[in-house]
């Protein structure tokens, strides 16, 4: 809203402290003594030019009365002013680099937040419901000691809490699922872990698509994965990252590549509404000592 | 006359409905503000004659009639004001304007009737020029220029209606070009505008004819070096004595004299004429009306210049003489109010306002404190989901205020604005959440219970998210906060 080249501002804050003993300054103090504090607000007059923005409707309110186009309120029912300058609310946006969603209220905000940006999986950007899910999730995709063990004992753990039990393969977990605890046979979170396809060399443009259909405002009704790609320039040659398909819509872990090559199928099956993908800097990874949110640092460039 | 008591919808016609009033209305603010951004907003006004007022019906002469009237006059013979009423007429119709001046002699004409001894004639023909500087054609308003130099010199006379005709016709053919304001200038438009002034400081119609050349003067880009020979001319002394509105007269002059005080340039004169003061207590009261709902009057016109001026006052006043020039004027609480009770029926002017605010805070501490004392700032904080900047605005203000004191930071969380960071840094705009992160690092970093407090308002979540942010500038101050403030602390 400022542009910078109408705007002359006189940080008179600076080192002065012109209030005397009242302004305590400890401030700059303070900030100059941390390294690498990026705060940088100071208390600054704004001399505005006179064509400045801020001042274009008010400009235009007195053109107006020049003209004789200016009516005020307890006549004939006009308001000053035209709707198309009434007051708006700000809008709440998703933080996440490349979700694009924005709300009208907190509630829609916290609600988009939680469902589909916790509990992400570091190495392959996979969102899951719930911190338990996402650890049985990393330990049996992502971890190589689970891939050894797992071929002379039984490590797949029952999805569902309290229970217990453990498997040799996913098979026969889904076989226990479906038996004792009546999960449906084509339960989300239990998909096999296939082979990866081969990357696909034009990421970008697929991913920059279907980031614009996926403007609308999103409401995360049922749980969909969050795919992430890596989108920036920055992350390109991030090999751990692995790219994905651009099938939104692919909550089936297993058809994993073939998802890649068929987003169209997906998409009948599943309609999920909404898709997104946000993009981790790879120089920001939640560490150890984050309370919620990413976990799972294999692969994970420093 | 216009006044504003009076409802005048001369907007080009007669409109019918209030439909179209609309329709009209929000079309010209259309172009009005395009025209600002092309940085060519020109307004002109005509001043119409009461006697006319009644003639509603009246057919406009067509051209053919200009140039019968032209022959007319120019044949000489003693009846030139019978030629002249109707002659000022037709030349409201734009093309008979362009058709009169390229009559051969028009001018010239017109300008010896200017200056005969005739009084009436004279009248008669101040009002065509009048109508002619009225015209949106630049090729009109240069064929005025022989008449300038009589216009001028008739500005020290005595005959009101006169002089405000010429005043009129002076200030609608001031933005034209270029060099009708330079040729202006050199005849010494600024030093007649304020003999004028002087002489007819009680006649307010010829005062406000008087703010209004003046504001047209300096609408230029070059408006700078036009205004310092105003204030050689003692012009900023004169305008601030204008600014109390009549009560009888109604706000007219003092609008006019006030856009004028909103000149940035003036601001070391005006505040070595107390404008400070006097513009502040101003506000206070209009202000107050406002907030007590009384705006029938068209009290926010005058609002609106005032708040330029005082905002640029309060920009170029040094710091430690600040209170000293308010003179005991208290702005802050007023200033709250005018921005509350704004926010809904003129949100830019509410802006301006919470631009207002920003610049009294900035470095008085005094002001800052009394923001709490007064039990200001939970009014504030209602203010912060508006967009189109006046968040962004009002939390300057209050970062201002979290800025000179740690107890400061205090309060202010006491009053709920870390509950107002926490959904301030959810929002879209990237202004407000850059903001909200340097206000929240201040809160932070002056006490641990705040830090505490944060955490427990559900704020790890958001600095994580923010974490994520696109902006590169975003990401290091939340990572920053987090890593050597929050988490350090456990």
């Amino acid at each position: 809203m400022l542009q910078p080249d109408l705007l002359q501002l006189m940080a008179m804050g600076g080192s002065q402290t012109r209030n005397g003993d009242e302004e305590e300054g400890f401030r700059e103090a303070a900030e100059q003594q941390e390294e690498g504090n990026p705060f940088t607000f100071n208390p600054q007059l704004l001399r505005l030019h006179r064509d400045h923005e801020l001042f274009e409707d008010g400009d235009v309110f007195r053109h107006m009365y020049l003209q004789d186009l200016f009516m005020s309120e307890a006549e004939d029912d006009i308001s000053p002013l035209p709707p198309d300058l009434f007051l708006s609310v700000s809008e709440f946006g998703c933080h996440i680099s490349g979700c694009r969603a924005v709300f009208s209220t907190l509630d829609e905000y916290e609600h988009h937040y939680n469902s589909l940006h916790r509990h992400v999986c570091c190495s392959c950007r996979r969102s899951l419901p719930s911190a338990r899910l996402l650890d049985i999730h990393i330990q049996e995709w992502h971890d190589s000691l689970f891939t050894i063990l797992a071929q002379k004992q039984d490590m797949y753990l029952c999805l569902v809490e309290g229970c217990g039990q453990k498997f040799r393969t996913s098979q026969q977990r889904k076989d226990h699922l479906i038996r004792l605890h009546k999960y449906p046979p084509d339960f989300r979170f239990d998909k096999n872990r296939k082979e990866k396809g081969t990357r696909e060399a034009s990421r970008e443009q697929r991913t920059n698509t279907t980031m614009e259909a996926a403007d609308d405002v999103c409401r995360s009704e049922g749980v969909c994965e969050v795919m992430c790609s890596v989108e920036s320039n920055q992350l390109e040659q991030e090999e751990s990252m692995e790219t994905h398909a651009s099938s939104e819509e692919a909550a089936q872990f297993e058809d994993f590549s073939a998802s890649a090559q068929t987003p169209e199928t997906n998409t009948e099956q599943l309609k999920p509404k909404y898709s997104y993908r946000f993009v981790v800097p790879k120089t920001v990874c939640f560490g150890h000592g984050s309370v919620r949110g990413f976990r799972g640092q294999r692969g994970r460039r420093k | 006359m216009w006044r504003l008591n009076k409802v005048r919808h001369k907007a080009g016609g007669h409109a019918n409905s209030l439909e179209e009033l609309r329709t009209k209305r929000r079309e010209k603010e259309r172009a009005l503000r395009q025209a600002r951004r092309d940085r060519q907003l020109v307004s002109k006004r005509l001043l119409r004659n009461e006697d006319e007022e009644q003639d509603t019906m009246e057919v406009t002469p067509g051209e053919q009639d200009v140039v019968t009237l032209f022959q007319k006059l120019h044949h000489g013979g003693t009846e030139k004001e019978a030629f002249l009423r109707p002659l000022s007429k037709a030349l409201r119709n734009p093309s008979a304007q362009l058709t009169f001046i390229k009559l051969e002699n028009s001018m010239h004409l017109l300008v010896g009737l200017l200056t005969g001894s005739d009084a009436r004639c004279r009248l008669q023909a101040v009002r065509c020029l009048h109508e002619l500087s009225h015209s949106t054609h630049t090729s009109v308003a240069s064929a005025c220029l022989p008449a300038t130099p009589y216009l001028l010199t008739y500005l020290s006379g005595q005959s009101t209606k006169f002089t405000e005709l010429c005043l009129y016709t002076l200030g609608n053919i001031c933005p034209d070009s270029e060099t009708v304001k330079e040729r202006l200038l050199a005849q010494g438009i600024i030093p007649a505008l304020a003999g004028c002034m002087q002489n007819h400081r009680h006649n307010l119609a010829v005062v406000e004819a008087a703010g209004f050349a003046l504001f047209q003067l300096l609408q230029s880009k070059d408006a700078v070096q036009k205004v310092i020979p105003s204030v050689r001319s003692g012009l900023p002394s004169q305008l601030l004595s204008v600014l109390t509105p009549d009560p009888d007269f109604g706000l007219a002059p003092a609008i006019e004299c006030a856009w004028y005080t909103g000149f940035f340039h003036l601001c070391t004169f005006l505040i070595n004429c107390g404008a400070l003061r006097q513009c502040g207590s101003l506000l206070v009261s209009l202000g107050g009306a406002v907030a007590d709902g009384n705006t029938d009057q068209g009290v926010e016109l005058l609002v609106c210049p005032l708040l330029r001026c005082v905002g640029n006052l309060l920009s170029s006043c040094p710091a430690e003489t600040l209170h000293s020039q308010l003179g005991g004027v208290d702005l802050v609480a007023p200033l709250c109010e005018l921005v509350v009770a704004l926010i809904h029926t003129l949100p830019t002017l509410a802006r301006e306002t919470a631009w207002v605010l920003n610049n009294l805070t900035a470095h008085s501490t005094e002001s800052c404190s009394a923001l709490l004392t007064l039990n200001l700032v939970p009014r504030l904080l209602e203010l912060l989901p508006f967009s189109q900047g006046i968040n962004t605005m009002v939390l300057r203000v209050l970062a201002n205020v979290a800025h000179k004191k740690k107890e400061f930071c205090i309060q202010l969380a006491e009053l709920g604005l870390l509950s107002a960071l926490t959904a301030t840094l959810k929002m879209a705009d990237q202004d407000i959440v850059t903001l909200s992160l340097e206000v929240l690092f201040m809160m932070i970093v002056s006490s641990p219970q705040i830090a505490e407090q944060f955490v427990s308002q559900g704020g790890l979540s958001v600095l994580e998210a923010i974490q994520y942010n696109s902006d590169g500038e975003v990401r290091r101050r939340a990572t920053y906060l987090l890593e050597q403030h929050i988490l350090r602390e456990k």
